[in-house]
């Protein structure tokens, strides 16, 4: 009867941390949003500089393309992260802008390794990060500023 | 000049500490996010790891026993075993993680399959200790990983405000949990335990003796004070750079950016080849320290200097270590974040690294006219103090940072 009781107790209490784990697993929230939108910055950032040794013929092309491929990756994965995700209330529009921008810079980073040599691309997308940087430091501003 | 040539155990004991796979992240990590703010924690690690490193070096060139001995006899065996299993699972990770962070630099050189890499950066080690004396990997590994000084000449390039950079010299504390969370990673990067177990038994592989207790406090002062004056370089040059910037590196080829502005493909080169010798180095020092600690606890014979036929447990052991790592990494685990949980755990075995090495440094039957004087107590009851502080903090902060990730 004990040991039943302890089974009993033990599933109750394995069901109870299931449920808090899932219970961080619905909607994005803004603050989620937020960070989400703070990494693509900082991808475009470094994509600005890697870009910027293209440019100027001052890399060397092995490691433009791991690097591009690296981060690439790493911005597809956050787009598919928001775009699976529920929006909470209120943030539906930034969350759309954050997916579009992640698709770009995903576009961006697969150029750099598809002309790791090629300055005139490399002047280009250095360019286009730079501007990509300045949309997702828009949407953190407003995230920040609307939040406050 | 030939006292400087022959630190080359402090210097590779220094770069393979702190500039491995995961200090360099660390470190870039912590210029990217409080700029120049946390150059005092590299500074206290720095001077902590010194004090320590000089005392097992003394202790081995005096008794010739290394650190686990000193371990095994001061603790007894069940405490002995405590420090061997946590030891070696830190061990065993940091050599995954260098493993890793190997193939990740040879892809950032010649673009092919990481795990090719992996393959490829293991049986080169395999190769390199096979075919090289002792004293010959501590040399290729020390000296080569200088092309570290890159970072050195990028941060006078990048000419920042040096009123700015000595700012961050003075300790400050904040109440921000993932300030905290860097100070203990930049300060435990520095302290790792498999550096001092490393050097203590390569002090006993050259068969140090009482005549080399200079060399040992030079290879304290001039080895770690060269890994210390890098690992500030990373800061600053990454504050200067990535810090305006926004950039987040949690990359390893991103900490080799700032060089590459600086001076082109040539900086880039120099960064690339400085950490894969760095990284190399730290993959030698952590595989060797866990078969020494096994090897000294168990009793078997050890050494490279011996041979594998003379002590043939202690190279399979060794060549175990490599292997079970080498797995560990080919299962696609990111060798960056293998390193920086490893850094973070260790904290919590460093009371049981560092404890018996003051115990024993300052024992004067044992050590007779060369035990611990006031300045060298002082400074380890002192460093003790911080470091027990710390292995209470290390975890909940890890935990309440999401492992750095804010």
């Amino acid at each position: 009867m004990r040991i039943g009781w302890r089974r009993y107790e033990l599933a109750l209490a394995l069901l109870g941390t299931v449920g808090l784990l899932f219970a961080g697993c619905g909607d994005l929230s803004r603050d989620e949003l937020n960070r989400g939108v703070e990494s693509l910055s900082a991808l475009a950032a470094q994509g600005q500089l890697i870009a910027n040794g293209v440019a100027r013929d001052a890399t060397k092309s092995t490691y433009t393309r791991v690097m591009a491929k690296t981060l690439g990756g790493e911005a597809e994965h956050e787009a598919e992260k928001l775009a699976d995700a529920e929006p909470s209330p209120g943030v539906e529009q930034e969350r759309g802008e954050a997916v579009r921008i992640a698709g770009e810079l995903a576009d961006l980073f697969s150029e750099l390794q598809t002309f790791p040599g090629d300055e005139r691309r490399g002047a280009q997308v250095q360019k286009q990060m730079a501007e990509t940087k300045e949309e997702a430091d828009a949407v953190v501003e407003r995230l920040s500023g609307e939040a406050q | 000049m030939r006292a400087v040539l022959k630190i080359a155990l402090g210097i590779i004991a220094a770069l393979g500490g702190f500039l491995d796979i995961g200090d360099i992240v660390f470190t870039t990590q912590a210029g990217a996010l409080y700029r120049y703010d946390l150059l005092w924690a590299v500074v206290l690690g720095t001077i902590g790891i010194a004090v320590y490193a000089e005392m097992c070096g003394r202790v081995a060139a005096v008794t010739g026993r290394p650190v686990f001995d000193a371990i095994r006899m001061r603790m007894g065996f069940g405490l002995g075993l405590a420090a061997l299993i946590a030891s070696t699972f830190v061990n065993v990770l940091t050599v995954a993680a260098e493993l890793g962070g190997l193939a990740i630099v040879l892809q950032l050189l010649f673009d092919a399959e990481f795990s090719l890499f992996v393959v490829l950066a293991a049986i080169g080690l395999v190769v390199v200790v096979a075919l090289l004396p002792f004293g010959g990997i501590e040399r290729v590994f020390g000296y080569c990983g200088l092309l570290m000084l890159v970072f050195v000449a990028t941060a006078i390039h990048q000419g920042p405000d040096w009123g700015e950079v000595a700012q961050g010299f003075v300790p400050s504390l904040s109440d921000s949990k993932l300030y905290l969370y860097f100070v203990v990673g930049v300060f435990a990067a520095a302290l790792m335990p498999y550096e001092v177990h490393f050097y203590s038994s390569g002090a006993v592989e050259e068969g140090w003796t009482e005549s080399n207790l200079r060399e040992n406090r030079l290879n304290a002062i001039i080895g770690y004070g060269l890994g210390g004056l890098l690992a500030c370089a990373l800061v600053v040059v990454s504050g200067y750079l990535f810090h305006p910037l926004g950039v987040d590196p949690t990359d390893l080829g991103t900490a080799a950016l700032p060089a590459q502005g600086a001076f082109g493909e040539t900086g880039l080169l120099l960064a690339l080849g400085g950490i894969l010798f760095c990284v190399g180095g730290a993959a030698i020092d952590s595989s060797f320290a866990a078969s020494y600690n096994l090897a000294q606890f168990l009793g078997w014979e050890w050494g490279r200097y011996r041979g594998p036929k003379k002590a043939p447990r202690f190279t399979v052991s060794w060549l175990l270590f490599l292997f079970g790592a080498m797995l560990i990494v080919l299962t696609g685990i990111n060798p960056v974040e293998i390193t920086e949980y490893s850094v973070v755990l260790a904290v919590v075995a460093l009371p049981l690294t560092y404890f018996p090495i003051l115990i024993v440094a300052g024992d004067r039957s044992f050590m007779g006219e060369h035990a611990n004087g006031r300045v060298s107590t002082t400074l380890g009851w002192i460093y003790f103090a911080v470091i027990v502080t710390l292995a209470i903090t290390a975890i909940p902060l890890l935990l309440m940072t999401n492992g750095g990730g804010g």
